[in-house]
C-alpha cells in the first residue's frame, strides 16, 4: 500500500515536471532517464545476480543501431522500430549469454567485456553497414501510425521516455518478487547450494542476462531516436565502466536506486561539467567514496534510514499483523 | 520649405502629429540600437579540449580568443560585441550533439564553427534545420559534408581532404617519384583523403599500389611502417592527425623511412614539426594554412598573433579558424543580421579575400573555393625551429573539386 | 624487401610489442594471483609511469635514470593506493568492490595526470645513444625496439627467478595458492599483497617509461592498452605467469599479422581469438580458475 502510494505520487509527479521545466532541462531529463533506464537494466544482473558485466554497453549499442538503421533506413515507424530493436537484440543476447555464463566471477566479467569490445571492432569493420566511424546520423522520429505525430515532438517523447521507464520498473519488479527472482536472489547467496537442491542455476543466470539486455537495448533504442544519431562510442568499454558505476551509486539490487543513479549522475555531469574542469575527478573520488563507505548506495543508504525510522516500523508492524501483504 | 501661413486648428494638430512621429523616427532608432548594442553575437565553439586531437582544439581556442580582442578593437561586428562560447566534446559525435543542443536551448547560440572531427560535423549537420541554426566548417576535411551529405546550413570555409590531396597530386605532376603507398588515419576524413588521393594519382599517369589505414588511437606504427617498406612505393602519401602524426613521424624516423621513401603529406602541421625537430626537414605536403603567405590580410592577422602569444608559431588551425571567422562576420554584416537563414543567403557566392588569399563561398555546394598551396620543411634563420615553406600555389579554380563532389574534372 | 627480411622484421616488430605489453600484462597477472584483484586502474598506472619518466629525464637528463625513477615513485603510489583502499575491503566477499575500486582509481588518477601535466603530448624523444638502426636482412630496425625486446627478455628472466628461486617469491606464490595457510604461519600476508602489488605497479610503469620516447606520453595511453593487457592475462590464464609472457607474444603477433593481411579485421582479431580461448579454456591457456 505504502508502495503504490509512492509509485503513483513518482508517477504523478514525473508527469507534471515538463509544466515547470524549461525546454532546455527537458531535453537532459529525457536523456537522464534513458539513462536511468539503461542502469536499471543492468542491476538486473548486478544486484539480483552479482554477475558483475563490463560490457552491458553492447545491449545499449545493439539498441541503438538496430533501432537507429530501422528507423533511418527502413523508415520504419518509431514504436515498430523500437520493439523489433529489442527483439533483435534479445536474439542476438542469447548466444552472447550462453558464452557468458558458462563462466563466473571474473572471467564472467572479462567475457562480456570481449563482447563489448568485439561489437565496437565490428563496428568498424562494416563500416558501409554501420556507417563506420560516423555512425548513423540523422535518424527520424518518423510519423507513428493513423498520423500520430506526438512522439516528434519534444514533450511527447518525454512522456514516451517516462512510459517505457515506468513500465519496464514494473516488469523488472514483478520478475524480482516472483519465484524466479527467489531463485535469483538464491543463487546469488549460494550458488552452490542451489545447484545442489537441483535448480539449472545456468539456466537462471542466462535469463537474466538476456532479460538485461532486453532492457538496456530498449534505453538504446529510445536513445537513437532521442539523440538521432549512434556511434560507436557507445559500445566502448568506458560507457560499461560508467553505467556500472551507477548501479553501484545508486544501490545496487533495488531497481530504483540504480535509475536514480543512472538518471542523477547524467544530470549532475551535465551541469557540473560547465562549471568545473575537475569534474571527473571529483566523480570518481565519490565513486571511490561510495565504493568503501557506503556499498549499498544512495538508495540503499535512503531506503535503509527510512526502515529504520520508528513511525516506519510501527506501521509494518500494524501492516504484519492485520495480515495485509503489499 | 514652405509653411502654410493659414494655420487652421486641424492642421495644426496635424502638424503636432506628424511632428511627434518625426521625432519618433529620429529617436527611436537610438534606443533601439542601444539595446541591440548591448546584445553580443554568440558563437558556440564545439571544439576537442581533451582527447587525441586536442592539439587542434586548443588552437581554435587561442585564436577564438585572439579574435574576440580583435573585433572589441573595431566596436564589434553590427555594433555588437562577439561573444565565443567554448565546449569540450572529446572528438565524441554524440557529446558534440548535446552540447550542440545546449547551446540552442540554454544559450540561445545558433551560430557554430570550431569543430575538429569530420565525424562530429556529419552528426550536427542533419540537425542544423530543427535548431534553426547555422554552422561554419573551419576544418573538417570529409569531401561528402559538402557533396552526398550536403544540407544547405553548413558552408565549409577550409580546404577540404580532397583539395589537399589535390594540391599534392598537382604537386606529383613534376616530382620524380612514379609508384605511391598511402597511409592514413581509418575514419570518414582519412578515407576521404585516401580516396582522392588515388583518383587523381592515375590521371596524371602515376600509380598507388598500395593503402594502408591504421587504426583511429593506433600507438605502435611499426607494422604500418614495415608494409609501406614492403610495398617498394618511392613516395609516401600520408594523412594522420594530431597524436596519431606525431606517433606515426617519430616512430619512422626510427626506422629512417624518410631515407627510403619520400613523404608527402595532406596537412603539414607546425604541431608535428614540433616533435620531430630537425627530423622534419625535406616533409613535403599540402599546407591548410602555410603564416609565411606574404598578403597583407595575413600579415596583420601573424602580427597580432605574435603580439597576442610571442614566440608561438600560428599553425593551420590558427590560420582558418580565423578566416572562418571573417568570413561569417563578412556574411553577418552584409545580411545586416543574425538569423541563420538570412547568413546563408548572405554567403552565397560571397567572395572575400583574407588571410588565405581569395575565397570564393560558392552557391552550389557552399564549399569555399581556396587556394591550393603545397610547403617544404625548412630552417629559417627567423625562427628556432623549422618552418613550413610555401613551395607552389595553386589557382582556387583549379584547386577546388566540382560542384557536390570529390572529383576534379578539370 | 625479400620474405626472410619482410618476415624476420616483422618478427621483431611483434616482439618489441610484445615487451611492452609483458610489462602491463605481468604486473596485472601477479596482482592477481594474489589478491583475485583485476586491477582496472593499471593502464592509468602505466600511463602514469610515462609521465614521470618524462618529468625525470626533464629534471636529470638522464633517460637511464627515468627507468629507475619511474617504477620506484608508481610502485610506492600503488603501495600506498593498496594500504589505504583496498586493504580494508578485504572483509568483504564480493569480488565487485575491487573491479569498482580499481575502476574509481582508474578515473581518478588519469584525471589527475591532466591536471598535473596538462593536455598535450609530452615525449622527451628518443635518448641520443639508442637512436639508430640495426640491419636485419638489409632491413632497417630501430636500435630502440632491438633494447626494448632486450630488457623485455631481461625481466621475463628476473621475474621468474625471482619467483622461482628466492624466498620472497617461494612467499608471494605460496599466498597466491593458500593465503590462510600462509597467515597460519605466521607471515603478514597484508604485508606480501602490499609489496605485490607495488611491484606490478612498478613494473607497469617500467613499461610506461620505456613506452614515452616511443609514442610520446599522451592522456588516453591507458585507455586502450589496459584491455590489451587484459586480453593477454586472460588469455595466458589469470595468475599465471608463464602464461603472461606466452599472451603477450601470441596477441603480439595476432595484431601484427592481423593488421598486415586483414587490416579490417585488425581490432576484432584479438577478442575474437580471446573468446575462442575462453570458451575452450575458461581459464585461459594456463589458469587455475575455473
Amino acid at each position: 500500500m505504502r508502495r503504490r502510494l509512492g509509485f503513483a505520487v513518482t508517477a504523478a509527479l514525473s508527469a507534471a515536471l515538463p509544466l515547470v521545466l524549461p525546454q532546455y532541462t527537458l531535453t537532459i531529463v529525457t536523456e537522464a532517464l534513458i539513462f536511468g533506464l539503461f542502469a536499471m537494466s543492468l542491476d538486473l544482473m548486478v544486484g539480483y545476480c552479482r554477475l558483475y558485466s563490463f560490457g552491458h554497453a553492447a545491449a545499449y549499442g545493439l539498441g541503438a543501431y538496430s533501432c537507429g538503421m530501422l528507423l533511418a533506413r527502413l523508415e520504419l515507424p518509431l514504436p515498430v522500430g523500437i520493439v523489433l530493436a529489442v527483439a533483435i537484440t534479445v536474439i542476438i543476447a542469447i548466444p552472447i549469454a550462453w558464452v557468458c555464463t558458462r563462466s563466473t566471477g571474473v572471467s564472467f566479467s572479462m567475457l562480456t567485456l570481449a563482447f563489448a569490445q568485439l561489437g565496437y571492432a565490428m563496428l568498424y569493420r562494416f563500416k558501409e553497414f554501420t556507417g563506420g566511424s560516423d555512425g548513423i546520423d540523422g535518424i527520424p522520429r518518423p510519423v507513428g501510425p493513423f498520423g500520430i505525430a506526438v512522439l516528434q515532438g519534444k514533450l511527447g517523447y518525454y512522456y514516451l521516455v517516462l512510459f517505457c521507464l515506468f513500465g519496464s520498473y514494473l516488469l523488472c519488479r514483478t520478475i524480482v518478487r516472483s519465484p524466479f527472482g527467489a531463485v535469483l536472489s538464491g543463487i546469488r547467496e549460494n550458488e552452490t547450494k542451489m545447484r545442489a537442491l537441483g535448480y539449472n542455476t545456468r539456466a537462471y543466470k542466462l535469463t537474466t542476462v538476456v532479460l538485461a539486455y532486453g532492457f538496456g537495448a530498449l534505453a538504446g533504442a529510445l536513445f537513437a531516436a532521442f539523440a538521432g544519431f549512434a556511434s560507436p562510442e557507445l559500445f566502448f568499454w568506458l560507457a560499461s565502466g560508467r553505467v556500472l558505476i551507477m548501479v553501484i551509486v545508486g544501490g545496487a539490487g533495488t531497481l530504483i536506486g540504480p535509475i536514480l543513479g543512472g538518471a542523477g549522475f547524467l544530470f549532475v555531469e551535465n551541469q557540473l561539467s560547465q562549471l568545473t574542469d575537475l569534474w571527473p575527478l571529483i566523480f570518481g573520488t565519490i565513486f571511490i567514496g561510495f565504493v568503501m563507505f557506503a556499498p549499498q548506495g544512495v538508495w540503499g543508504l535512503i531506503t535503509r534510514s527510512i526502515e529504520k525510522s520508528p513511525a516506519v516500523t510501527e506501521a509494518i508492524e500494524r501492516e504484519e499483523t492485520s495480515g495485509a501483504a503489499s | 520649405m514652405e509653411y502654410p501661413l493659414i494655420t487652421t486648428q486641424a492642421t495644426r494638430r496635424r502638424f503636432l502629429k506628424g511632428a511627434l512621429a518625426a521625432g519618433a523616427a529620429v529617436t527611436a532608432p537610438a534606443y533601439l540600437t542601444r539595446a541591440t548594442a548591448a546584445t553580443p553575437i554568440k558563437i558556440g565553439i564545439p571544439t576537442v579540449i581533451t582527447g587525441g586531437y586536442a592539439v587542434l582544439g586548443q588552437q581554435v581556442v587561442r585564436t577564438c580568443k585572439l579574435v574576440k580582442k580583435m573585433t572589441d578593437a573595431k566596436n564589434g561586428v553590427l555594433g555588437r560585441p562577439v561573444e565565443f562560447l567554448f565546449q569540450d566534446t572529446q572528438g565524441d559525435p554524440a557529446n558534440c550533439v548535446r552540447k550542440c543542443q545546449e547551446f540552442v536551448e540554454r544559450d540561445d547560440c545558433r551560430i557554430f564553427s570550431g569543430v575538429i572531427v569530420s565525424s562530429e560535423a556529419a552528426a550536427i549537420m542533419p540537425k542544423l534545420e530543427e535548431w534553426n541554426a547555422f554552422f561554419i566548417s573551419h576544418g573538417n576535411g570529409d569531401g561528402r559534408l559538402t557533396a552526398e551529405l550536403f544540407v544547405p546550413r553548413f558552408f565549409r570555409a577550409n580546404t577540404s581532404a580532397p583539395m589537399g590531396a589535390r594540391a599534392v597530386v598537382l604537386y606529383l605532376r613534376d616530382a620524380p617519384q612514379k609508384t605511391f603507398v598511402a597511409l592514413a588515419s581509418d575514419y570518414s576524413w582519412g578515407q576521404s583523403s585516401v580516396k582522392a588521393f588515388e583518383e587523381q594519382i592515375k590521371k596524371i599517369g602515376k600509380q598507388l599500389v598500395d593503402k594502408v589505414f591504421t587504426p583511429v588511437g593506433n600507438k605502435d606504427y611499426s607494422t604500418y611502417i614495415t608494409k609501406v617498406l614492403q610495398s617498394k612505393a618511392e613516395g609516401c602519401y600520408i594523412a594522420l592527425q594530431g597524436d596519431e602524426a606525431r606517433a606515426f613521424y617519430s616512430q619512422a624516423t626510427q626506422y629512417d623511412l624518410s631515407e627510403r621513401v619520400q613523404f608527402y603529406t595532406e596537412i603539414v602541421a607546425q604541431s608535428d614539426i614540433e616533435v620531430l625537430g630537425k627530423d622534419s626537414l625535406g616533409l613535403i605536403g599540402g599546407s591548410r594554412y602555410p603564416f609565411t603567405y606574404d598578403i597583407p590580410q595575413n600579415k596583420e592577422f601573424v602580427a597580432a598573433f605574435n603580439e597576442e602569444y610571442p614566440n608561438v608559431i600560428p599553425d593551420w588551425t590558427d590560420g582558418e579558424i580565423y578566416q572562418a571567422l571573417m568570413i561569417l562576420f563578412a556574411a553577418i554584416e552584409k545580411a545586416d543580421s543574425t538569423e541563420p537563414m538570412k547568413i546563408v543567403t548572405a554567403m552565397e557566392d560571397l567572395d572575400v579575400t583574407s588571410v588565405k588569399g581569395p575565397v570564393l563561398m560558392r552557391k552550389c555546394d557552399h564549399q569555399g573555393e581556396n587556394q591550393g598551396f603545397v610547403v617544404k620543411v625548412a630552417n629559417n634563420a627567423k625562427y628556432s625551429e623549422p618552418i613550413p615553406e610555401i613551395v607552389k600555389i595553386y589557382p582556387r579554380e583549379m584547386a577546388t573539386p566540382d560542384c557536390r563532389s570529390s572529383s576534379f574534372s578539370n | 624487401m625479400d620474405f626472410l627480411g619482410f618476415a624476420v622484421t616483422q618478427c621483431l616488430n611483434a616482439l618489441s610489442q610484445a615487451a611492452v605489453l609483458f610489462f602491463i600484462a605481468c604486473g596485472l597477472t601477479l596482482i592477481f594471483g594474489i589478491m583475485r584483484i583485476v586491477n582496472f586502474a593499471h593502464g592509468a598506472i602505466f600511463m602514469l609511469g610515462a609521465y614521470v619518466g618524462y618529468t625525470a629525464i626533464a629534471i636529470t637528463g638522464s633517460f637511464l635514470l627515468s627507468l629507475v625513477v619511474a617504477p620506484i615513485v608508481v610502485g610506492i603510489v600503488g603501495m600506498a593506493f593498496e594500504r589505504v583502499f583496498l586493504r580494508p575491503l578485504y572483509g568483504r566477499r564480493d569480488g565487485g568492490s575491487y573491479l569498482m575500486l580499481t575502476f574509481g582509481l582508474a578515473v581518478v588518477l588519469s584525471e589527475a595526470i591532466r591536471l598535473i601535466w596538462g593536455a598535450q603530448p609530452l615525449g622527451a624523444g628518443i635518448p641520443r645513444f639508442l637512436r639508430g638502426v640495426v640491419f636485419v636482412f638489409d632491413q632497417p630496425f630501430p636500435l630502440y625496439r632491438v633494447f626494448l625486446i632486450a630488457l623485455g627478455v631481461a625481466a621475463a628472466i628476473a621475474v621468474w627467478q625471482f619467483l622461482e628461486r628466492t624466498r620472497a617469491g617461494l612467499l608471494i606464490r605460496a599466498v597466491s595458492q593458500n593465503a590462510e595457510m600462509v597467515h597460519a604461519l605466521g607471515v603478514d600476508v597484508d604485508m606480501v599483497r602490499t609489496v605485490v602489488f607495488g611491484i606490478g605497479c612498478a613494473m607497469a610503469a617500467f613499461g610506461g617509461a620505456l613506452a614515452a620516447p616511443l609514442v610520446t606520453a599522451f592522456l588516453g595511453m591507458g585507455t586502450t592498452v589496459v584491455i590489451d593487457a587484459f586480453v593477454v592475462v586472460i588469455i595466458g590464464g589469470m595468475g599465471s605467469f608463464l602464461g603472461s609472457i606466452i599472451g603477450s607474444i601470441l596477441i603480439a603477433f595476432v595484431q601484427v599479422v592481423g593488421s598486415y593481411y586483414f587490416q579490417e579485421l585488425a581490432l576484432a582479431f584479438m577478442y575474437l581469438l580471446m573468446l575462442l580461448i575462453l570458451v575452450i579454456r575458461p581459464g585461459g591457456l594456463l589458469g587455475t580458475e575455473e
